[in-house]
């Protein structure tokens, strides 16, 4: 076999060569991929930085660089019912009554949906009983609607049911479109946990029921943990139900009053825009911080699912 | 052509050192053996050499150049890893060119090496295939095409044969020698089973916890074991390793242990004798104890344990005192569980060790 | 001696079915009640809907197909045909492109500095609605105090209002970046999953890093890669609420989606009967995707999936 000379280095001249391009090609790219990745990203953190630099600074000046540290933005913390700039009748709600609202709807939903699917989760994970297939397939049936094609229906609904312009209305709602969701993943949850476990409370003298309380939900806690920060997530965070279903101010969430802030500071003073965008945006924050890993996971098995 | 040199080469991970002073000259057409037991750092060895990993001490040089600096991709080795990652998407025509596409060589040159290497590893017929198509032995094949298509300088295996069935392995185990010999390239194997290292290497390097126990010719490292590790490592059934204290019975040196004494052989005394009153690891091997079921001059005295039949002879575990050996026996041997028995140790087959380090003593 | 058992009721055949039903029903009914009546039953008023004429002032009576026809000579219709098509096309390509990009970058630099901006790239998603569209709202601020105005402005170009002279892109660009997280996601699971050895062994054939990225990692993620452009694309079909507040589907009706139409219909205009027939088409070709792709992708599975070597 004649060997291909071509290829190999041959003298110590060769290799020193090759390394140095390869030690400098190696250099270059890793500094082009944090480059690349710096630049990437520009879009995300220039607007999040000025999002907390514009909260607290005066006068909006351009773009980026803060002018002057003012907590003036935050005065609708304290100053109860801001005016509309436009002269429309009214004022904007208090702010406070407006973070009620939105915790009523988060802590509602969150709360709604965990105990709803934590019940029903169980039941699709363990128990066979008859309708079994025919419930996990009309869960799956239903996402072929999804929220924008119910608007309509669901104002009728909810206005027959007279729970229009109320915000248990609206938690319901989203409650119960996240439903299927939520059991899929608290069903893998259960899934995950091991026969026997089940089997030897029961042998031990338990019910179904206390072993469902007592034995397996500690089990779940971190699908439970999940399902919480998501239903919190879409309480805290919504915007077309609360717009399409809330028409009364007192009865605001902070999505309506940014929104409504928004619209009419605009052109005015986005320093309140930013400072009351970055109050909004705490619990989102938190739970990011708190939860990351989590998350991640979560988004993978749901995909899959 | 190729001498691959290691000096003071050294790997750690952390805290963990993997591979420590490890020194030796490959030369040109030598197929070496890396063998030891799993965490020896054969492997780390191994991926130093082919650039995966970075040495953190020493130097390796090809041809007297040294190429730690190196990336894989200009090293120009081939490796056959362990289990073969062929990759799966691809034809196993594919899978051989790959190199050769990633050097830009033309179609006509692809077909025309791709064709000369598929035949020497007798795959002809399995080119449009997909490796999840082919049989373990297949794919080693095709993995080993795929890393001589380039005409490497060196030959890397990662454990070669761990992943065959018996059969297989005994038709491999010629073919890899028979085509390393033919092609003459420097060729590396990693192992942890003796047996193949000792039929295919020139040479074996034993690894132990990441330092070398011995370098060495198959026959070295059988008949003259630097120290116990190695020699309980090469040979199966393993040696059977006696605790004992050398005593002066009579003027003659002994070695004693509990329901035991064996006359010292004189070629071991004169080395022994300033070690009178110490203890230390007489070694011999199974293959060298004559075992009978009567009573003989000078021979020891113990009992059955255990018969296993290996097919072509037996191997018999004796108590001997507080001690077992294992010895090999003819077919026809009768013995059975709680029989008395008398073995004669080959006086020239005996081996010394230090008790604590190990070391050879003669 | 006889053991220690507590000495329970024995519960009958009959009586023990009864109380699996009840045990059953216990677990069940939140789900079901709520799923029924919130979600089940709007899905048929809106079929309902479909064929009446019903206004917001609740008048109106059945009208059988006429709203379906109509849609046919909707002269708005389309233009928001067309944006759709645009919007989820271009949306499902950029932030697939974007979210591969991200993936590869992310694993190939040091873990910490991957982690840190895959983190980063999760914000859009877990930002609310109402603050994210806030933050495109500055960045396309007409005036020289909007982000890209200000980058305009150093490179010595003049103000411009992106949101009218070019909405189509806005709302990809809108979409495209909260898209990118998931691509991300599940793109850089797929590629940790590799097995070292291929990677390995191709860079002893020779393989740089970009070829490694070309002829090993891209062919081996094929199936992520295609799940994640049909389960965005079926997913961008229905969404709007970030339309909706940055462009308002404007100007006029030239960024407006086909979802974001069923809305304005229905609430901007009034029409409920006629927003719930569009809604229904929508339901009907979103499923008929849905299950298309379904096939397409098992198929594609069987095809693509590598199978780890044998041993």
């Amino acid at each position: 076999m004649v060997p291909d000379l071509a290829q190999r280095p041959r003298t110590l001249g060769d290799v020193a060569a090759l390394a140095r391009r390869a030690s400098w090609r190696g250099r270059l790219g890793r500094w082009s991929l944090h480059v690349t990745l710096g630049i990437l990203s520009l879009p995300l953190t220039l607007p999040y930085l000025w999002l907390v630099t514009a909260a607290f600074s005066t006068k909006a000046s351009f773009g980026l660089v803060p002018t002057g540290f003012t907590l003036r933005n935050w005065r609708f913390l304290w100053e109860p019912n801001l005016g509309f700039v436009s002269g429309t009748a009214g004022r904007l709600p208090n702010v406070w009554q407006v973070v009620g609202n939105s915790l009523i709807l988060a802590l509602g939903t969150t709360i709604t949906v965990v105990v709803v699917t934590t019940l029903a989760g169980y039941l699709m994970s363990r128990h066979g009983f008859r309708h079994r297939e025919r419930v996990l397939r009309g869960a799956l049936m239903l996402q072929a609607f999804p929220g924008v094609t119910l608007l309509v229906a669901l104002f009728i609904l909810l206005r027959v049911l007279g729970i229009l312009n109320s915000l248990v209305g609206v938690l319901l709602v989203i409650a119960s479109l996240h439903l299927p969701f939520a059991l899929f993943v608290m069903k893998g949850f259960f899934d995950g946990i091991p026969w026997e476990v089940e089997m030897a409370s029961m042998l031990d003298g338990a019910s179904r029921l206390r072993t469902w309380y007592s034995v397996l939900l500690p089990q779940v806690r971190g699908g439970i943990g999940a399902v919480a920060i998501f239903a919190f997530l879409w309480g805290w965070t919504d915007y077309i139900f609360v717009l399409t279903f809330i028409l009364r101010r007192t009865s605001w969430t902070m999505a309506l009053y940014l929104s409504a802030v928004i619209g009419e500071y605009r052109s005015v003073d986005y320093g309140l825009l930013a400072a009351v965008g970055v109050f909004y945006m705490i619990p989102s924050l938190l739970f990011f911080l708190l939860t990351q890993r989590h998350l991640v996971q979560i988004t993978i098995g749901g995909a899959k699912a | 052509m190729a001498k691959v040199t290691l000096e003071g080469l050294g790997r750690s991970f952390g805290s963990v050192v993997a591979v420590r002073d490890l020194d030796m000259i490959i030369e040109d057409a030598e197929l070496v053996a890396l063998l030891g037991p799993s965490g020896c750092g054969k492997t780390t060895t191994l991926l130093m050499l082919a650039g995966i990993y970075r040495p953190t001490q020493g130097r390796i040089r090809f041809d007297g150049v040294v190429v730690n600096d190196l990336p894989p991709q200009d090293r120009n080795v081939g490796m056959v890893f362990q289990n073969y990652a062929l990759y799966p998407h691809m034809s196993v025509f594919d899978n051989i060119a790959f190199p050769l596409r990633l050097l830009g060589r033309p179609r006509e040159e692809k077909k025309r090496r791709v064709g000369r290497v598929a035949e020497m590893v007798q795959i002809e017929p399995l080119l449009e295939r997909k490796p999840g198509q082919l049989s373990g032995g297949q794919q080693q094949r095709v993995a080993l095409a795929r890393a001589l298509v380039k005409e490497p300088t060196l030959l890397l295996l990662d454990e070669p044969l761990s992943n065959l069935d018996a059969q297989l392995r005994l038709l491999m185990r010629v073919e890899i020698k028979r085509l390393q010999r033919a092609l003459g390239i420097t060729t590396v194997l990693v192992t942890h089973d003796q047996l193949e290292a000792m039929t295919m290497a020139d040479r074996i390097v034993i690894l132990h916890n990441g330092v070398v126990q011995q370098i060495g010719s198959p026959h070295e490292l059988y008949h003259r074991p630097s120290n116990s590790f190695v020699s309980g490592f090469i040979g199966s059934p393993p040696m059977n390793f006696l605790s004992v204290r050398i005593a002066r019975v009579d003027s003659r040196l002994v070695f004693q242990s509990v329901g035991l004494q064996l006359p010292v052989p004189e070629r071991l005394g004169t080395r022994l004798g300033e070690r009178v009153g110490g203890d230390l690891l007489v070694g011999v091997r199974p293959e060298d104890v004559r075992i009978s079921s009567a009573a003989a001059r000078d021979a020891l005295e113990g009992r059955v344990v255990d018969v296993e039949p290996l097919g072509r002879e037996l191997a018999v575990a004796i108590a001997l005192g507080a001690q077992y050996v294992v010895a090999l026996a003819s077919p026809d041997f009768t013995g059975r569980p709680d029989d008395p028995v008398w073995l004669v140790p080959s006086p020239e087959r005996l081996y010394a060790f230090d008790a604590t380090t190990g070391r050879a003593l003669a | 001696m006889r053991a220690a058992i507590p000495d329970r009721p024995r519960l009958s055949a009959r009586q023990r079915t009864v109380r699996r039903r009840w045990l059953v029903g216990l677990f069940l009914s939140p789900f079901l009640a709520l799923t029924l009546l919130f979600f089940a039953t709007p899905a048929i008023i809106t079929i309902a809907l479909g064929f009446t004429s019903l206004d917001m002032s609740f008048q109106g009576g059945f009208v059988g197909l006429t709203n379906f026809r109509g849609s046919l000579s909707d002269p708005l219709l389309p233009r928001v045909l067309l944006n759709t098509v645009v919007y989820v096309s271009g949306t499902a390509v950029f932030s697939l492109s974007l979210g591969l990009l991200l993936a590869l970058v992310t694993t190939h630099v040091a873990e910490r500095v991957g982690r840190v901006f895959r983190a980063l790239w999760l914000l859009p998603r877990l930002t609310p609605i109402v603050v994210y569209a806030l933050l495109w709202l500055w960045i396309l601020d007409p005036t020289s105090y909007g982000l890209l105005n200000t980058v305009r402005a150093w490179l010595g170009l003049p103000p411009v209002d992106l949101i009218s002279a070019a909405p189509r892109l806005v709302i990809v660009l809108v979409s495209g970046l909260i898209g990118a997280s998931l691509g991300m996601v599940i793109l850089t699971s797929a590629i940790r999953s590799i097995p070292v050895e291929y990677i390995r062994a191709a860079r002893v054939d020779g393989a740089s890093s970009l070829s490694v990225v070309r002829y090993i990692i891209l062919p081996l993620i094929r199936w992520p890669l295609a799940f994640v452009l049909v389960f965005q694309s079926l997913s961008l079909l229905t969404s709007y609420d970030d339309i909706l507040l940055v462009t308002g589907g404007g100007p006029f009706y030239d960024s407006t989606v086909y979802a974001l139409y069923i809305f304005r219909r229905a609430f901007q205009s009034g029409r409920y009967g006629y927003g719930a027939a569009l809604a229904v088409v929508l339901v009907a070709v979103g499923a008929a995707a849905a299950a298309l792709s379904w096939r397409l992708l098992n198929f594609k599975q069987m095809l693509a999936a590598p199978k780890i070597e044998a041993d």
